[in-house]
């Protein structure tokens, strides 16, 4: 099977703009949460500073800023008929839903025209796994033969729109999120944009994408099972073959909400993982939805290349049962590979096994 | 009582889209969450919260009350009642 | 390999009666979602062990509007009072899960935005889709829903072995 590279990544966060500060920042525990005047309910949320942006959107505007610094890393010709382009995004353009086209497709066309890509792109909308979903999109168009690069690209600008669903869901805390632990009250919005070319050749070692799988829960659509259903026939899918000691880490979803930590703390136990290191970025990023899965990525294979395992923000005291192995401090590790995880509406889970491999 | 006990299973019934069902199909006292009576799930215990402060100004802390409130439509009446901002 | 397809306009009640009649959540699903449900139904009805938990078949959605019909009726709402049961069915992969949950499919279910009606990029989407070892089938669905009475779809059942 042909082998996949992440060889290219761009960011936008509100705590930094490329990879190595956001690495940084994260290992610095610094955040860029606060509470924000909502509708009329406040929200505590992670969001970008717009200060001084102008463009007609900003949801464009920082999916494009990430996609291209992702191509110039890669160092491809976007233009190629041998290149993709999958958007990963839930609302994308919501906010002006009274005015105009904000149809993903749309969000996706303008994205297209703006990178010079010539190929027909295609949106992976799976609710709160779509940033994993895409990236495993973009793993299988390369293997499909048809592509030589794939540019994965995702993002989440925070609205009215999702604000008020989520408080009217009562799934949002107004204070810091604690991931996995026991006062969790749930989960922070945020906003971010991320993305990854991916390829069938690497010039240096660079981190592979091993293989994926999104699965279904088949229980509710807006609950998570209480077996762990999905997620756990995802991993036991990645992991074929796979010892738990070759992980450095599984980068868990973790919103901080009771159910869904408590749901992949029974998943990580039942497919063995429960001496495994085990982490959550939601404390340092908020849910950042149409992002997560390709920024949540991003800062692990950095982490992993400076050999530590990432404290999980927010956590104190062990919320779950059974427990599972996670730490509000750094940790080590020679490990060169980990799973990165995610859950969502619509009862989807997701699983991607990355690994460092040699230049080919 | 009885009027309110009426418009709360009108208004039960609309916001849930409980399809074919009329209040005589609602018991007074029968319980509307789990497998006995209605049957409703987490989504319609949020719903059911939206419905007290649209139409009776009552504002329920969490989900978790609203388990409290919405044991039956006779629980719900003598709540609203008692709580009702209009 | 099977297709079948929903007229624009048609009364999904009436349809939900003809061959449901036992599943009062579709009432609670948005237009989408009652799309997608039925035309499952009307390709999976006479199928043997309905309803046992499967991981083989995978549940592919495809549409240029994803959920934009139901997200008018939430943004509606949400000047007063937002409503949690719309708000939930705001994603295009909703109906994708609604099929799961009925049938116990726990495969893989996974929704597609595309500029436009496309067989040739479905049919290639889907056949990346059976790179999944585990998938011996799939659902696949063009559902455009504009809004509660205006629709395009196209639904098929295929199997593995249809798409070598």
């Amino acid at each position: 099977m042909t082998k996949v590279y992440c060889i290219g990544c761009g960011l936008v966060t509100p705590v930094g703009n490329t990879p190595a500060e956001v690495l940084a920042a994260v290992r610095a525990g610094k955040t860029a949460f606060r509470q924000y005047e909502g509708w009329p309910e406040p929200y505590y949320a992670s969001l970008l500073d717009r200060s001084g942006f102008e463009g007609p959107s900003f949801f464009d505007h920082i999916v494009l800023q990430a996609a291209q610094a992702a191509v110039q890393e890669a160092g491809i010709d976007a233009s190629s008929a041998r290149v993709g382009l999958v958007l990963s995004t839930i609302k994308a353009n919501i906010d002006k839903i009274d005015s105009e086209d904000v149809s993903l497709a749309a969000a996706a066309e303008t994205l297209a025209k703006s990178l010079g890509v010539t190929t027909a792109p295609v949106v992976v909308s799976n609710a709160c796994i779509s940033g994993l979903a895409a990236l495993l999109q973009g793993v299988r168009m390369i293997r499909s033969g048809e592509f030589d690069h794939v540019i994965v690209a995702g993002a989440e600008v925070q609205s009215r729109f999702i604000v008020t669903g989520f408080q009217s869901l009562k799934a949002l805390s107004l204070n810091p999120c604690k991931p996995f632990d026991a006062d969790r009250e749930g989960l922070n919005v945020g906003e971010a944009s991320a993305a990854i070319v991916l390829s069938a050749h690497a010039d240096r070692p660079s981190w592979e994408i091993v293989d994926g799988a999104v699965r279904n829960d088949a229980n509710h659509i807006s609950g998570p099972s209480r077996t762990g259903e999905g997620s756990y026939n995802a991993l036991r899918y990645v992991l074929e073959g796979v010892k738990a000691d070759e992980l450095a880490f599984v980068n868990v979803h973790g919103t901080a909400t009771r159910y869904n930590d408590q749901m992949e703390a029974i998943a990580l136990n039942r497919a063995g993982l429960q001496d495994v290191p085990v982490n959550a970025l939601k404390g340092i990023f908020g849910h950042t939805m149409g992002a997560a899965g390709i920024l949540e990525s991003i800062v692990s294979m950095q982490a992993c290349d400076a050999g530590i395992v990432l404290p999980t923000q927010g956590f104190s005291r062990m919320g779950v049962e059974p427990a599972v192995n996670v730490s509000a401090q750094e940790r080590k590790t020679d490990k060169q590979a980990f799973v990165k995880l995610l859950s969502g509406f619509g009862g989807v889970n997701g699983a991607l096994l990355f690994r460092k491999g040699g230049a080919r | 009582m009885e009027n309110l006990i009426n418009e709360l299973k009108l208004k039960v019934i609309d916001a849930l889209n409980l399809d074919g069902m009329t209040p005589e199909d609602i018991e007074d006292n029968a319980p509307l969450f789990g497998d006995e009576g209605l049957g409703l799930d987490s989504i319609d215990v949020l719903e059911l919260i939206v419905l007290l402060e649209k139409n009776y100004g009552i504002r329920l802390a969490s989900p978790a009350q609203g388990k409290e409130v919405f044991q039956s439509v006779a629980v719900m009446a003598d709540y609203v009642a008692k709580n009702r901002a209009k | 390999m099977k297709q079948v397809s929903i007229p624009s306009g048609a009364s999904l009640t009436a349809l939900y009666r003809e061959w449901v009649g036992d599943y009062p959540k579709f009432f609670k699903m948005d237009t989408l979602s009652k799309l997608g449900f039925l035309l499952t139904e009307m390709l999976v009805h006479d199928e043997p062990d309905r309803f046992t938990f499967r991981e083989d078949r995978a549940v592919l959605v495809f549409s240029r509007e994803g959920c934009i019909a139901n997200d008018r009726h939430y943004a509606e709402s949400m000047q007063d009072f937002p409503s949690p049961a719309l708000f939930v069915y705001t994603l295009p992969n909703i109906v994708s899960g609604e099929i799961s949950i009925r049938n116990k499919w726990g495969g893989e279910s996974s929704a597609f935005v595309l500029e436009s009606y496309d067989e040739a990029r479905i049919w290639a989407l889907v056949r990346q889709a059976f790179q999944d070892k585990c998938t011996q089938s799939a659902l696949v669905a063009w559902m455009d829903c504009k809004s509660d009475t205006e629709w395009v779809t196209n639904a098929w059942l295929v199997d593995k072995t249809d798409m070598l």
